[in-house]
């Protein structure tokens, strides 16, 4: 049985951090939960949806990450249970209706769950969104193991139903996307009502209307649920501390970095020196059990992902405490200790512990090591990262990179995040010039197309996903419309949310469960801001770079869609279209008119290069069948025929 | 809970491979039929964009007494299995020691640099050799070769699963596999699953 | 002479401004496209020597060699290069009249050429509203199409690449001086392949003193011409100083100043006016403008222009003796000016490696073009 369904109290279960988050929702009774997809948060809707008509519950992709906040809130004030799950950029994304539901409070339990990615392991950004809980005022909880994100999570909808706030929940990739074992609790009874009551008088919190007005009111109702929030987090169970009553050495620690600190105790036999304390409560810090753990020791390290937040929060309460902790010697990111940047390990916490403990630790023998070490190097060549086989996006910068390279002006190309961000990389021909948050490539590019008075004449080519182009690529396409920007803006349709799984979107015409909804078309969307819209097969190598060459003469904002389904996509994955095969006998090789071009060029994994007989051969178990190397190949020695089916 | 069974507690064992060749899958299987013993299991996993032609590891950490970390610590490693072979050296180059066991397919994934020829993929000669100076357990499997066998070259994780339970070095049997392949996949894969399976625990047999 | 790869031929060409996108490079592999008359590598090739090096006619062309080729004696520096007879001609009775400039010689050749099985495939550059396009042509009713002069600088050679993989075997050229020299660097067999037997069977050469980069060009006409309209387009003869643009919608005279400014870099270091590596080269008659001055260099040449004029294609009369003299110092005048420009640069015999331009005997460097 799922541990979605499973109404059995007390059954345990190995299950990923977020199916944990999932299953506390579920036994919170939580009515809404929504969404934008992003890696380490995804499988949270994903894994709700699969349990909505059971559980009662209206799952919900959202265009982005704003609106998923703001669905989720109605809901809240509607009197139910909701939850949003984002990756740590998505706070930034919502950060301005965050500020404001801050501000005039929820109704039913809500709760933010945001899963940051230390080591951007799935991210183009190591974005810490734990300083966004300070910011907005609100109050921040990170579980510390997998039994806690279950725990943790039905408890934050109590928690903000009785401060009515939203609680913050942070998830780290370590955590969300790592596997451990979970005692499930009960499941409540599914039948929820929403009414949403605004005829009480202003400042009602259960019956008024819901503004964030008068401003000054309701910002000290906000402080007061942050003191109200210390006093309760003075009593957290989910505030732990292992070790002796006074060790030499207290680690304070939250999150994934909780597992990597015992660990390092573990390894380094220090069980009778170190203590560790794990935070499960990290904004507002309670200050009663901080100034208890800052009396035990005179040494203090903090590990912590990614910047020194509790680091820091801590230092001010130690420097307002100072007259009865005394002296203490802070060990972390700030003095170096830790590296500042990047995911923590339980290499990275020995290392630290030893240094301050005075223990020697190898971790191998010195010999062992550099024997390791001279293979990696010379056995172990690097892989890259790279378009999957079949993938349409190398298809389409290969179009890209020609008919920029062809036109001969020095045109470029800005992107922005999705699998396609592998544009910049030898894979996509070091195609992409720009990359940065979504739907930032036809903004930057909007601003590229109007410095042509400053003597830039380069054509300017931007793309962005299916999925990107509903959650942020809309307003800046209005306005390089509007503005008159000279501008290709492509439109890289491939059917889904590739990147983080295929979750559908508002291009798709099936929601979160699977139910049918009306598709929008990004073409009439385009079309009626008035910028001219066609389309192109990428896989058509000619045609799409005629299409471009074409498009590059012309002026204004023109949209190119090439739509070409993603290879992993259910409908396509396993399938080949094309048996595809190098005629050894017609590929000249390395000779003058090819030098290796589909290998050494084109790049697909599906091909490699027969060092021995000096051709290139199709690998099957990797080849994808697109066909499309058939078409770059200079002496059509690659043939595909049409796959059986 | 169990503590026994294993020989150290916890127990490490790294799976990897490269993405798309069904290492988290795997490394689920090998969790979830020792989960169901009564073991801790903690399962590290990277993907997202390192799936696309990179390096994928998944790490799992068998304890009698509790959750650990979903990093091994260095130099930690019991069961090294790699789906592709070079793969088991970058892992035993962080993760080795002279008791690990290297279970390794041998059917290469050339990365992308060396299709492109900017560097060299090492000979099956030098592979073997170099993972046998690190550690006296190597074993290698036509995983790939023989899974294409039974019709789908993704069955080497399930066979590379077959020649672990054969190494005894973890306490599962079939049975235990195929109570969860058969929670875990539509009945209709059972067969295959276990098939391939059985390969894998007769080749390990074959060559040790 | 050392043939190097794509690497060095951007840099001593394309990066150096001397390219005048004749299309040699082009159509041999992937790497090298021309678009709109410009030249792109689209990946870097890491071979250290290929035919795109080899073909060039901008890399220290050793010229001796290619004079050898073609005429089985070195180079002289003459103003007019190697000739057997220079004559007036012009389209004879078989040629219907029709949108061919002046005399109509080059189409007339041509068109007996394809006819009589002398070429298998010809090579010709016609126009797509402004920008050259060059063709390969099987049907001599075809050559007609191509007949029209567009002044903007063609890949044609690049069509004459394709034309040979196609497997052709006996390919007539309608070739500019740098295009025709191409052509004699592609028939010297610079890569030594086995098997090798020369793929033209007739290069026709045109004269040119300039041409003209097609996106600056289009750039000057932009506004002021419907560029798809265009029909002809003439320089007419001195104190004219204008380009004229004949279009659906009536003429278009561009003052000649703004036009020679659009000339590539590249054509600036061209010793060449009179296609000199041609089997014939043909040109203006001067204060002609139904007839063309048609200069009989090779056996082959001969050979065709005989047999065009017997078979009625073309009528040929003798040149005046004033007509062949202003050729010649216009010619040579041209020669000087390019020797001058290149040798102030250092871009004759550079001594260590190929580099650019040409590679010319002392004696030639020292006639300086007289």
């Amino acid at each position: 049985m799922s541990y979605l369904f499973d109404t059995k109290s007390g059954t345990r279960y190995l299950m990923m951090g977020n199916d944990a988050i999932v299953r506390g929702a579920l036994e919170a009774g939580v009515g809404v939960a929504s969404a934008y997809p992003g890696t380490p948060s995804s499988e949270i809707i994903e894994q709700l949806s699969r349990a909505s008509r059971e559980r009662n519950i209206y799952v919900e992709w959202s265009v982005n990450e704003k609106v998923a906040v703001e669905v989720a809130f109605a809901a809240s004030i509607a009197g139910l249970r909701s939850i949003c799950a984002m990756k740590q950029n998505g706070v930034n994304v919502a950060s301005d209706f965050l500020l404001h539901v801050a501000l005039s409070g929820t109704r039913g339990g809500m709760v933010l769950v945001h899963c940051d990615d230390p080591g951007a392991l799935s991210s183009i950004n190591e974005g810490e969104s734990r300083h966004f809980a300070r910011m907005l005022e609100l109050p921040l909880l990170e579980p510390g193991d997998f039994q806690e994100a279950k725990d943790m999570t039905a408890w934050a909808f109590g928690l903000s139903e009785e401060l009515r706030s939203l609680v913050m929940m942070r998830s780290v990739t370590r955590l969300s996307h790592a596997s451990g074992n979970v005692t499930i609790g009960d499941l409540p009874p599914t039948d929820k009502k929403a009414v949403f009551r605004y005829d009480g008088p202003l400042g009602d919190p259960d019956t008024g209307p819901v503004v964030t007005m008068p401003v000054p009111k309701n910002h000290v109702l906000l402080q007061n649920k942050l003191k109200k929030a210390r006093e309760l987090f003075e009593k957290s169970p989910f505030n732990t501390y292992t070790g002796p009553e006074k060790p030499e050495l207290l680690i304070i620690t939250s999150s994934a970095c909780n597992l990597y600190s015992l660990e390092a105790v573990r390894l380094l036999n220090a069980g009778g020196r170190v203590g560790v304390l794990k935070l499960g409560t990290t904004w507002p810090l309670p200050p009663e059990l901080i100034k208890k753990s800052l009396s035990r020791a005179d040494k203090i390290l903090f590990v912590e992902e990614v910047l020194p937040f509790t680091e820091e929060n801590v230092k001010i309460l130690a420097a307002e405490m100072a007259a009865e902790v005394g002296i203490i010697k802070f060990y972390g990111k700030n003095d170096g200790t830790i590296p500042m940047t990047g995911e923590m390990n339980p290499d990275i916490v020995v290392d630290a512990c030893a240094k301050i403990l005075g223990i020697t630790y190898s971790p191998m023998p010195a010999d062992y090591e550099a024997a390791a070490q001279e293979m990696l190097k010379t056995l172990s060549p690097v892989r890259d990262l790279t378009f999957c086989p079949g993938c349409p996006h190398r298809a389409s910068f290969w179009n890209i990179h020609n008919a920029l390279a062809i036109d001969n002006r020095h045109g470029f190309t800005c992107g922005d995040i999705g699998c396609y961000t592998l544009g910049f990389l030898p894979c996509g021909f070091n195609t992409m010039k720009t990359s940065h948050s979504m739907g930032s490539g036809i903004g930057i590019a909007s601003g590229f197309g109007k410095l042509k008075q400053f003597g830039m004449d380069q054509p300017i080519v931007t793309v962005c996903g299916d999925s990107t182009f509903f959650h942020a690529a809309i307003p800046a396409l209005v306005n390089a419309v509007h503005n008159k920007s000279d501008v290709i803006f492509i439109l890289l349709d491939n059917s889904g949310t590739a990147m983080t799984g295929f979750q559908p979107h508002p291009g798709t015409p099936l929601d979160a469960t699977g139910h049918e909804l009306p598709d929008i078309d990004p073409a009439a969307v385009c079309r009626s801001l008035g910028a001219t819209v066609e389309y192109a097969d990428p896989f058509d190598i000619d045609g799409t770079q005629i299409a471009l060459l074409r498009l590059m003469e012309e002026g204004g904002a023109r949209v190119l869609i090439m739509k070409q389904m993603c290879a992993l996509s259910p409908a396509k994955k396993g399938k080949k279209k094309f048996e595809v095969r190098v005629d050894e006998n017609v590929c000249i090789g390395e000779n003058c008119g090819c030098n290796r071009f589909c290998t050494r060029i084109f790049r697909c994994p599906g091909l490699v290069w027969d060092q021995e007989c000096g051709v290139a051969v199709v690998d099957e178990v990797i080849c994808a069948g697109c066909g499309v190397c058939a078409s770059i190949c200079p002496s059509g020695a690659i043939r595909k025929t049409e796959a059986r089916a | 809970m169990k503590n026994s069974g294993i020989g150290n507690d916890p127990f490490n064992v790294i799976i990897t491979g490269v993405g798309g060749q069904g290492n988290v899958l795997a490394s689920r299987m090998l969790g979830n039929i020792l989960s169901d013993q009564g073991y801790f299991v903690t399962i590290g996993e990277t993907f997202g964009v390192s799936q696309r032609g990179g390096s994928v590891m998944s790490h799992l950490r068998i304890s009698g007494s509790s959750a650990w970390s979903p990093q091994i610590p260095r130099g930690q490693a019991d069961i090294v299995v790699a789906l592709e072979p070079i793969e088991a050296i970058r892992v035993m180059a962080y993760y080795g020691n002279e008791r690990a066991t290297v279970l390794s397919n041998t059917r290469p994934i050339y990365p992308v640099g060396v299709i492109a020829g900017e560097m060299e993929y090492p000979d099956p000669g030098s592979i073997r050799e170099a993972l046998g100076r690190l550690t006296g357990r190597v074993v290698l499997i036509d995983a790939t070769d023989e899974a294409m066998k039974l019709g789908n070259p993704i069955l080497g994780n399930v066979i590379m699963l077959g020649a672990v339970a054969a190494t005894g070095l973890l306490p599962f049997d079939r049975d235990d596999f195929k109570t969860v392949i058969a929670r875990s996949m539509p009945a209709d894969r059972l067969e295959i699953n276990l098939a391939a399976y059985d390969r894998g625990r007769e080749m390990l047999l074959e060559t040790t | 002479m050392k043939v190097l790869g794509s690497n060095e031929l951007i840099a001593a060409v394309i990066d150096a401004g001397l390219c005048t996108g004749c299309g040699a490079c082009v159509s041999l592999c992937p790497y090298l496209k021309s678009h709109d008359g410009k030249t792109a590598l689209l990946f870097p090739c890491t071979r250290p020597e290929g035919r795109c090096f080899a073909y060039c006619p901008k890399v220290e062309v050793d010229l001796d060699e290619a004079s050898l080729t073609v005429f089985g004696k070195p180079y002289t520096g003459e103003p007019l290069g190697h000739y057997i007879d220079i004559k007036a001609a012009r389209a004879g009775h078989k040629m219907k009249k029709g949108n061919f400039q002046a005399g109509g010689t080059v189409s007339a050749i041509m068109t007996y050429a394809l006819q009589k099985k002398i070429l298998d495939a010809a090579v010709l550059t016609g126009r797509d509203g402004l920008r050259p396009v060059p063709r390969i042509v099987t049907s001599p009713a075809s050559v007609a199409e191509s007949a029209s002069s567009n002044y903007s600088a063609a890949p044609t050679v690049s069509a004459f690449n394709q034309a040979m993989k196609e497997g052709y075997k006996r390919i007539g050229v309608v070739a500019t001086p740098c295009q025709a020299l191409a052509l004699a660097q592609i028939r010297s067999n610079p890569m030594k392949e086995k098997n090798f037997t020369d793929p033209t069977a007739l290069v026709a050469g045109i004269f040119c003193t300039w041409a003209l980069d097609y996106r600056r060009f289009r750039k000057l006409l932009e506004g002021r011409v419907d560029l798809n309209a265009i029909i002809k387009m003439d320089i007419p003869p001195p104190p004219a100083e204008k380009m004229e643009i004949f279009t659906k919608n009536g003429t278009v005279e561009i003052p000649l100043p703004e036009v020679r400014e659009q000339v590539p870099e590249g054509c600036g270091y061209c010793f060449d006016m009179t296609a000199e590596f041609a089997d014939l080269s043909v040109g203006v008659h001067e204060g002609r403008t139904d007839s063309n001055t048609l200069i009989i260099r090779t056996e082959r040449g001969a050979d065709a222009v005989n047999g065009a004029v017997r078979d009625g294609y073309l009528e040929v009369s003798d040149l005046p003796k004033e007509n062949r003299e202003h050729l010649a110092a216009a010619a040579g005048n041209k020669k000087r000016r390019a020797m001058e420009k290149a040798a102030g640069e250092g871009l004759v015999n550079t001594g260590s490696g190929r580099c650019a331009a040409v590679r010319l005997s002392s004696i030639t460097v020292q006639r300086g073009g007289r």
